[in-house]
């Protein structure tokens, strides 16, 4: 009695689980699956881009939020039949996905809005989506305001500014980071003097307290006096200080970093999915995500809809003034061969 | 057995010390779970219930739970009656191949979890189960199996196997005997492996984390991964719930099976 | 030379075999395809990529990284097994000699930690832990310390968690062992004279080394494949094997070198199990989880 039910529950399970993918089979061309980090990033998309842009083209945007899409992305494509249409991830990714054909190339005849922006924000398999900025932030109960460290020197300089420290444990940034700590001028890193990065490095490591690996613990270190002084993205900081915390940050020597929006090869969706990327980058929508959020719009063309105010503008990482103080990511050197060997250099570094 | 006096406080100070380092993280839980406050404060500065708003206001979370209350009945449901035929097998049979049988079903204790997940992730990917609700629950039986099995077999080691023999001899038939005589007696080990391929299922994380996506999440994944997004006390907040419900679950289970015995 | 009786006998052993084999066969079938299948895959995929090589398993043998997370990762095992079986032996004595109801409270704390979700209780350590946490603001209102210590994000706070996670699978086995042994035994030592320390270096400590063994080899297995409480509370140096191969997985996408990692991990592991083996069944080891 007992085991006929139990195996008529597990025939229905697996029926059920047919059935479900039988019926996710025929792709309906009215609706897309987006992906992108979760959080309050994801939610501040959903109202100042995904929801009006569904609105506006008659589809429906599912959504999805994963922080490491990557091995996603691979094992999707590599099955053949992927479930996710258009992916938000940092830039690097969607140029190697395109180098490693895991992408769909992208016809800018039919993206009027992508084509419109620089070509540098764009590669032939993804176009830029927000702007967001790696800066040196710290606490204001450790350091008055006047005499709190303003570059990446004075986050190496452990004697004029003690205090515990912390970087991303991961060498995107932070390699950067180093090089200017080392003098090298924001807009002269690239090609990035791998060895150099490294040994400057070398030079901080014994005073590095966490090395963290989320932008929630960023956060929480900071908030609760772990450290002092750390490398965090900027909008994770300005959340702190609208709860109240005594933190503060500089734009300073940030590194202005991006993610961008590409689409799976073989996509479910692929004519849906290209016309949702265009409308993802419309001045407009783009120019709504930085009301919600501490992150700047990819294209350019948002700061001349009038809708960011001014005081509004000054606050933003991609605004043209603080954009001036900062030194640009260069995904494509990152994902060059050299790019990638520092990238796997770095877990010997942290072992040593 | 006498210990000189001195000795003797030390040992017991010695035990108490280790029994609270044991329990202490548990303790912290379900206060730290009313904190008003973000971040990890505790003691709390001041109460609320907020955290338990979050989890429980928040579609995702929800899904999440549904998801791991699915997983886990469907384990129990898939892998007690698999692993109790095969117990019965092994205890039955006196065969050397069954030692080996035997042995096997219990591998997914002895391999290291991590090789498993990486192993069912590449396997998964390929045949089209990652980010399914049928893989979740496939790895997870696999995973709850040795409980049921270690714990059948225990207990049919304890059973004198000549009573279904007689049964048997009487007329009736195996599956009946089995039915009727044996499974009575092996109720509480049956019952016991039952509950532990719950838990495991419960609280798996890292098969998950590399297998389940889209909306058949289950909650420790999408635990994970809110700590990643936000450290808030809202998963002390989810906890303080299961612990309470598992309890309660385990409370209810025995007395039940008593009554019905 | 077979008579029908001895035919019908082996007929029906057959017949017997084959419904014991039906039975077992569905548990095995998701053991096989879930488990061995799998693993079969990844030591396949460590060895085959556009032909046969052995370059990932060169590269373990020749780059620092791998020896390095190997080494820590047995280092911590080591320490996280003696740490436990330290602090697991007394409490399963304790458990074991105290009156009946102390010894199901002492179990019952012990066991209690299992309600906990893993990843829940690694937040908790961080909250105990942190310079800000409970322990440092209590040491410092007592006025033992100054300055707060770096409890955590290190690997002393990964043992620590760690530690209290596989504490249980100690003390259970211990404890199961310790029950059998025959107290009048005990008597018998104490009547011919020999004090209890004597007693218990000579009769009870010899009598409890199976639950010894049995717990050491879970626990060492077990920390061997450890991977939310160093990815959580390790503050990023503690790299552990397990570590590696997920980012391997994730990161560099290097799935050969993550597969190589895991088999020489397994056939570690199995080499373990193998040795206790000779000592102890293995059903023993594992069912007293």
């Amino acid at each position: 009695m007992m085991i006929t039910s139990c195996c008529r529950r597990a025939l229905l399970g697996v029926s059920l689980g047919v059935l479900a993918t039988l019926s996710a089979l025929p792709a309906n061309a009215d609706q897309i699956t987006f992906v992108s980090q979760g959080g309050a990033y994801q939610k501040a998309q959903t109202v100042a881009i995904l929801d009006p842009s569904a609105k506006k083209l008659g589809i429906t945007i599912n959504q999805d939020s994963i922080p490491d899409a990557w091995p996603a992305i691979k094992s999707q494509v590599a099955s053949g039949k992927p479930t996710w249409d258009v992916v938000d991830v940092p830039t690097g990714y969607c140029l190697r996905g395109g180098e490693q054909g895991l992408l769909e190339k992208l016809d800018f005849s039919k993206l009027p809005n992508a084509a419109a922006m620089p070509e540098a924000y764009r590669s032939p398999y993804s176009v830029a989506y927000e702007f967001y900025s790696s800066v040196l932030a710290y606490s204001q109960k450790k350091f008055a305001a006047g005499a709190a460290p303003n570059s990446w020197a004075d986050f190496w300089d452990v004697k004029k500014f003690p205090g515990r420290r912390a970087l991303r444990n991961h060498p995107i940034a932070t390699l950067e980071a180093a090089l200017m700590a080392d003098g090298v001028a924001p807009d002269k890193l690239y090609p990035l003097d791998v060895d150099r990065a490294f040994k400057k490095l070398e030079e901080i490591k014994p005073n590095i307290t966490v090395w963290w690996t989320s932008g929630a613990q960023s956060a929480q270190l900071l908030n609760d006096g772990e450290v002092d002084m750390v490398m965090a993205w900027n909008g994770r900081v300005s959340a702190l200080t609208k709860e109240g915390a005594k933190v503060a940050f500089t734009y300073n020597q940030g590194i202005l970093q991006s993610t961008s929006l590409c689409i799976l090869k073989d996509a479910p969706n692929l004519a849906t999915a290209v016309r949702f990327l265009n409308e993802a980058v419309d001045p407009v929508h783009q120019a709504n995500l930085p009301l919600l959020i501490d992150y700047g719009p990819a294209n350019p063309k948002a700061f001349d809809t009038g809708v960011i105010k001014p005081e509004r503008v000054a606050q933003l990482p991609s605004a043209p003034e603080n954009a001036a103080k900062q030194a640009l990511m260069s995904y494509a050197w990152w994902s060059s061969p050299a790019g990638e060997a520092a990238e796997k250099r770095w877990i010997g570094f942290m072992q040593k | 057995m006498t210990m000189p006096r001195a000795y003797r406080i030390a040992f017991v100070v010695f035990c108490a010390l280790v029994l609270l380092y044991l329990i202490l993280p548990i303790l912290i839980i379900a206060p730290m779970s009313f904190s008003a406050a973000r971040y990890l404060s505790f003691p709390p500065p001041s109460l609320s219930l907020r955290w338990y708003q979050e989890y429980i206001g928040n579609p995702a979370w929800m899904q999440a739970t549904r998801v791991t209350l699915t997983v886990a009945v469907l384990t129990v449901v898939i892998a007690t009656p698999l692993g109790v035929a095969a117990a019965y097998a092994i205890s039955q049979s006196k065969w050397r191949i069954m030692r080996l049988i035997h042995m096997t079903l219990l591998l997914p204790l002895v391999v290291p979890i991590i090789i498993t997940a990486v192993g069912i992730f590449f396997v998964f990917a390929k045949v089209g189960l990652a980010a399914t609700m049928t893989g979740l629950v496939l790895a997870n039986v696999m995973l709850g199996l040795p409980y049921v099995v270690i714990s059948v077999v225990a207990g049919l080691q304890s059973f004198d196997a000549t009573q279904e023999m007689v049964a048997r001899s009487l007329g009736m038939n195996r599956l009946r005997s089995f039915f009727v005589v044996t499974l009575p007696q092996i109720k509480p080990s049956v019952i016991a492996g039952g509950i532990f391929a719950f838990i495991s299922a419960m609280d798996e994380t890292i098969v998950a984390l590399f297998i389940s996506g889209g909306q058949y999440q289950p909650l420790t994944k999408r635990m994970f991964t809110a700590l990643r997004d936000e450290i808030d006390p809202t998963i002390a907040a989810i906890s303080t719930l299961m612990t309470a419900v598992s309890f309660m679950l385990v409370l209810v289970a025995p007395t039940r099976s008593r009554k019905s015995a | 030379m077979s008579s029908p009786v001895q035919d019908l006998s082996v007929l029906h052993q057959r017949r017997e075999q084959r419904l014991m084999l039906a039975l077992a066969l569905p548990a095995l079938l998701v053991i096989l395809l879930l488990v061995v299948l799998p693993v079969g895959w990844l030591a396949w995929q460590s060895v085959y990529h556009n032909g046969f090589t052995l370059e990932n398993y060169r590269r373990i043998w020749s780059e620092d990284i791998y020896w390095r997370s190997f080494a820590l990762t047995f280092e911590i095992s080591l320490l996280v097994t003696l740490l436990a079986l330290l602090l697991g032996y007394p409490i399963a004595y304790a458990a074991s000699v105290a009156p009946k109801r102390w010894g199901i409270i002492i179990l019952a704390l012990v066991v209690l930690p299992f309600w906990t979700s893993v990843l829940v209780r690694a937040y908790a350590w961080l909250a105990l832990l942190q310079r800000t946490g409970v322990i440092n603001q209590l040491l410092l209102q007592l006025g033992v310390i100054d300055e707060p210590l770096a409890l955590v994000h290190n690997t002393f706070g990964t043992v620590v968690a760690t530690l209290h996670i596989l504490l249980p699978f100690m003390v259970l086995p211990l404890y199961a062992t310790m029950q059998q042994i025959p107290r009048d035994l005990m008597q018998a030592g104490a009547s011919l004279g020999a004090g209890p320390m004597l007693t218990f270096w000579r009769i009870f400590l010899p009598l409890s080394l199976p639950g010894v063994l049995a717990g050491c080899t879970l626990v060492f297995v077990l920390t061997l494949g450890f991977y939310i409480t160093p990815e959580l509370l390790g503050g990023g140096r503690t790299i552990m094997i397990s570590m590696l191969v997920s980012r391997n997985v994730e990161l560099y996408d290097q799935w050969g070198a993550a597969s190589a990692v895991g088999v020489v991990l397994l056939v570690a592991v199995g080499a373990i199990f193998f040795a206790v083996s000779r000592f102890i069944p293995l059903d023993r080891v594992l069912g007293q989880k």
